[in-house]
């Protein structure tokens, strides 16, 4: 009888393993191939483990603004951008957690213009859709993700199940097999330049106290977290035709001062001549880079790494360096 | 919650493990409350109008079993009755005098009355006055513990949508232990993927289809008309009869049997046998409570006509408060009629020209006439109006044969197309072999590798083709608004 039983349970189990596998094949073939504009988990997993110097979190101002490679032309620095499209700080503290499980980067910058996000914003199936598998993302699905989208977040088919339709061979394949890195290294390059930078800076509107607080208890969590980790933060504005009021700024350094004596802000949301930029070249629209702002913009940000903040770069493999230099080549030839 | 929704994932297993982990004499108790939260998740507000329909069901039979009077039944269903008219009818019934009064030359405004609609009352309120009907009879004795009675009205897989349940079969089932049991689990499990096939690869695609069409019935051609027509009526059948299955393939997990709702009812050969397959636990819940009480065909056969009239015409309005439903009832009753009239002269005819009464082309020839009235009568039940029905019927034969694009204008694409096409084959094999014996018994009883490769074909096919998620209007089942 025990013996029945055992046979029937484990055959129940077995069933259950095979119906959990095919459904999260099944997910992951018809979830669309991500390649930029943010969430690019599978090649940031390509990277070698702990080869990354710095890793660069945020929303899309941090994606389209740095470009890696080059930073790493100018300093040898290795990084990643490890952001979202309108992310929030509560979704980076679980990418953060997530990144840290490959890498152990001496630093971490944490491009803060979403400390004046909504607790939700659009794109929290792709932020945390992308995440990997695993207690963070399921963290994440139930502490920074819309109720309403929880369900497609957990099973992925939800969101994507309808996409038999168009789906091809090599898209499935690109999908299921193993990601390689690749020369963005989490950065988006957008083209075109805004017309209108004349009229501005435009002024964005400050976050109300009670949204401040509770972005700014996230940043507090991912500060927490890299302390913990001895890894330095560094939280930055980038510079910026799309500005929060100067009291905004002002006081984050205040409370960040008070809070964490002892990493460093930088506020570079009006400083656009030290990195050269130019605003009538150099943005796609008023918050975001184009190519040649983020070109100048990151050749600045690596000389600043290792000058300002001392930060070196680690010994890596020939085979990782050569991987770097042949990703840098696409950028600076 | 409905059985598709993600909460009902979560809520299922947890009832059933727990169910066959607590001892004996709890688990009634726990299915009680378990069915109660499954009642209250459709809405707080309804779930006053399930209890006090159940004190009413418990003392009245109690009293009824104790001295079983005429009048007290008759108070009962008058109160369980008017408390359906109430939700369901008062607004109809409102509309109704004001258009006889208006037609009669006299002013008279119906009231505007923002009544909710109890969902499932139709269902939990038959299964409640067939009980006391059956006390007052003596068929089946005056349940004393609340609790059996209770679950007897509120047992989740049947509450919202049937089928509707019977005291002397269901009530003996809650007093007997129930053993868990893997074949048992393998069966129901099957059952209920079954259902979930039909609902959403074919009655929520068929229904994207058949809304369009319906929506603006001017703009299609003939063939796209009847085509939708045809599309309603596999649809209807797929969405009720998965609903069906999905709540005896979770009932028959946790041990219990209910009453088989649908046996392949398009392939009746008339009309009367259609309502013999269709719906059955309604469809028997009218002939025991009320055809044979008004005579049956005991009475000659005027009066069986009549009665098989009224009949219809009742369960017409049973399915929803407008003329439409009435229209399409009386409009099933006078096929019935029509039928029993023209039976001699029919036989007359195939005898003459030679064909036997079970001769195969007989067969398909009275199948074939037999969903063409069906299809012809759920336009009424589909139309949003009388005269939106009578455009379609007439579009059917006077509008042009087809109007382009094809598939698009009728919110499909090929995939689409193509998708519902071989589903559509399976069910029809399914069905067809399953006039043979249950398919789901023979596959369940072969061996393990058969039943897993079924369920997870079946499983793979839904969560990848199946019409659900982001992008889609999820279709309510449609008997959960009757």
């Amino acid at each position: 009888m025990k013996r029945k039983i055992a046979k029937q349970a484990a055959s129940a189990a077995l069933f259950l393993l095979i119906s959990a596998l095919l459904l999260n094949t099944v997910g992951l073939a018809l979830r669309p191939v991500r390649t930029d504009f943010g969430a690019v988990w599978k090649p940031y997993l390509a990277e070698p483990k702990n080869s990354l110097d710095y890793l660069y979190l945020g929303s899309s101002y941090a994606y389209c603004d740095v470009n890696p490679c080059l930073v790493y032309s100018v300093s040898g620095l290795t990084g990643y951008v490890m952001a979202g499209p309108e992310q929030t700080l509560s979704i980076a503290y679980w990418y953060l957690k997530e990144a840290l499980r490959t890498q152990t980067p001496k630093t971490v910058l944490i491009e803060a213009s979403a400390l004046g996000f909504q607790p939700y914003q659009n794109y929290t199936q792709i932020n945390v859709g992308y995440m990997p598998a695993g207690f963070n993302k399921l963290r994440a699905v139930f502490s920074a993700s819309e109720p309403d989208l929880r369900t497609g977040l957990l099973f992925e088919l939800y969101f994507y199940h309808s996409r038999w339709k168009n789906v091809s061979l090599s898209e499935m394949a690109q999908s299921l097999l193993p990601g390689k890195t690749d020369t963005l290294k989490g950065y988006t390059s957008v083209e075109g330049t805004f017309n209108d930078i004349s009229d501005g800076p435009f002024q964005r509107e400050d976050p109300d106290e009670a949204l401040y607080a509770e972005n700014y208890a996230w940043l507090c969590k991912i500060l927490e977290l890299c302390v913990k980790k001895g890894i330095r933060p560094v939280v930055v504005f980038h510079p910026t035709y799309s500005r929060f009021s100067p009291t905004f700024y002002d006081r984050v350094g205040t409370d960040l001062a008070r809070d964490w004596p002892d990493i460093s802000y930088c506020n570079w949301s009006e400083d656009l001549e030290p990195s050269g930029l130019n605003p009538a070249s150099d943005f796609y629209d008023p918050g975001h880079l184009n190519q040649s702002g983020a070109t100048r913009f990151s050749v600045w940000l690596g000389d600043f790494l290792t000058s300002q903040l001392s930060l070196s770069p680690r010994a890596q493999s020939s085979d990782n360096t050569a991987a770097w230099r042949s990703a840098a080549s696409v950028w600076t030839t | 919650m409905s059985f598709l929704s993600p909460s009902f994932f979560l809520f299922f297993p947890v009832v059933v493990t727990t169910y066959f982990l607590l001892p004996r004499q709890a688990r009634n108790l726990w299915l009680l409350a378990a069915s109660w939260f499954f009642y209250l998740c459709a809405g707080t507000a309804y779930f006053a109008f399930l209890l006090c329909a159940t004190l009413l069901t418990y003392f009245g039979a109690r009293a009824l079993a104790a001295r079983p009077r005429k009048l007290l039944l008759g108070i009962l269903l008058v109160l369980l009755f008017g408390a359906l008219f109430l939700f369901k009818y008062l607004n109809f019934a409102f509309s109704l005098a004001e258009h006889l009064f208006t037609r009669a030359g006299l002013a008279f405004s119906a009231p505007e009355l923002n009544l909710i609609l109890p969902i499932g009352i139709s269902f939990y309120l038959f299964a409640s006055a067939g009980y006391l009907i059956d006390v007052y009879r003596g068929r089946v004795p005056a349940e004393n513990n609340f609790i059996l009675c209770a679950l007897f009205l509120s047992f989740f897989p049947h509450l919202l949508s049937g089928p509707i349940a019977r005291a002397d079969q269901f009530l003996p089932q809650l007093r007997k232990p129930h053993i868990f049991s893997a074949a048992r689990m393998r069966s129901g499990l099957l059952r209920f993927l079954w259902g979930a096939f039909k609902k959403l690869m074919l009655a929520d695609r068929l229904s994207i289809l058949v809304n369009t069409v319906y929506a603006a019935p001017g703009s299609f051609g003939a063939l796209q008309l009847i085509g939708a027509a045809i599309a309603f009526s596999v649809q209807i059948y797929c969405d009720f009869s998965a609903y069906s299955d999905m709540a005896l393939g979770s009932a028959e997990i946790m041990g219990f049997r209910l009453m088989e709702n649908f046996r392949t009812p398009y392939f009746s050969r008339s009309i009367g046998e259609f309502w013999r397959r269709w719906h059955i636990s309604l469809s028997f819940w009218f002939r025991d409570y009320l055809y044979i009480p008004l005579g049956g065909n005991r009475r000659g056969t005027a009066r069986k006509y009549f009665n098989v009239l009224l009949v219809f015409a009742v369960s017409g309005l049973w399915h929803g408060a407008a003329l439409t439903f009435v229209v399409w009832g009386l409009l099933n009753g006078v096929y019935q009629v029509a039928g029993g009239i023209t039976a001699p002269l029919r036989a007359r005819i195939r005898k003459t020209v030679g064909l036997g009464a079970n001769r195969p082309i007989t067969i398909l020839w009275q199948i074939f006439v037999m969903f063409c009235l069906s299809t012809s009568a759920w336009v009424f039940f589909k139309a949003a109006s009388f005269e939106q029905a009578l455009t379609i019927l007439r579009g059917m034969t006077s509008a042009p044969l087809l109007v382009r694009p094809v598939l698009s204008s009728m919110g499909w694409d090929r995939a689409e197309f193509i998708v519902a096409a071989l589903s559509f084959l399976l069910l029809l094999w399914v069905d067809v072999h399953s006039l043979k014996g249950s398919i789901r018994e023979r596959l369940c009883t072969r061996s393990m590798w058969t039943w897993g490769l079924a369920t997870l074909f079946l499983f793979l096919t839904i969560v990848i083709f199946g019409v659900y998620g982001t992008g889609y209007n999820p279709q309510d089942f449609i008997y959960f608004k009757f």
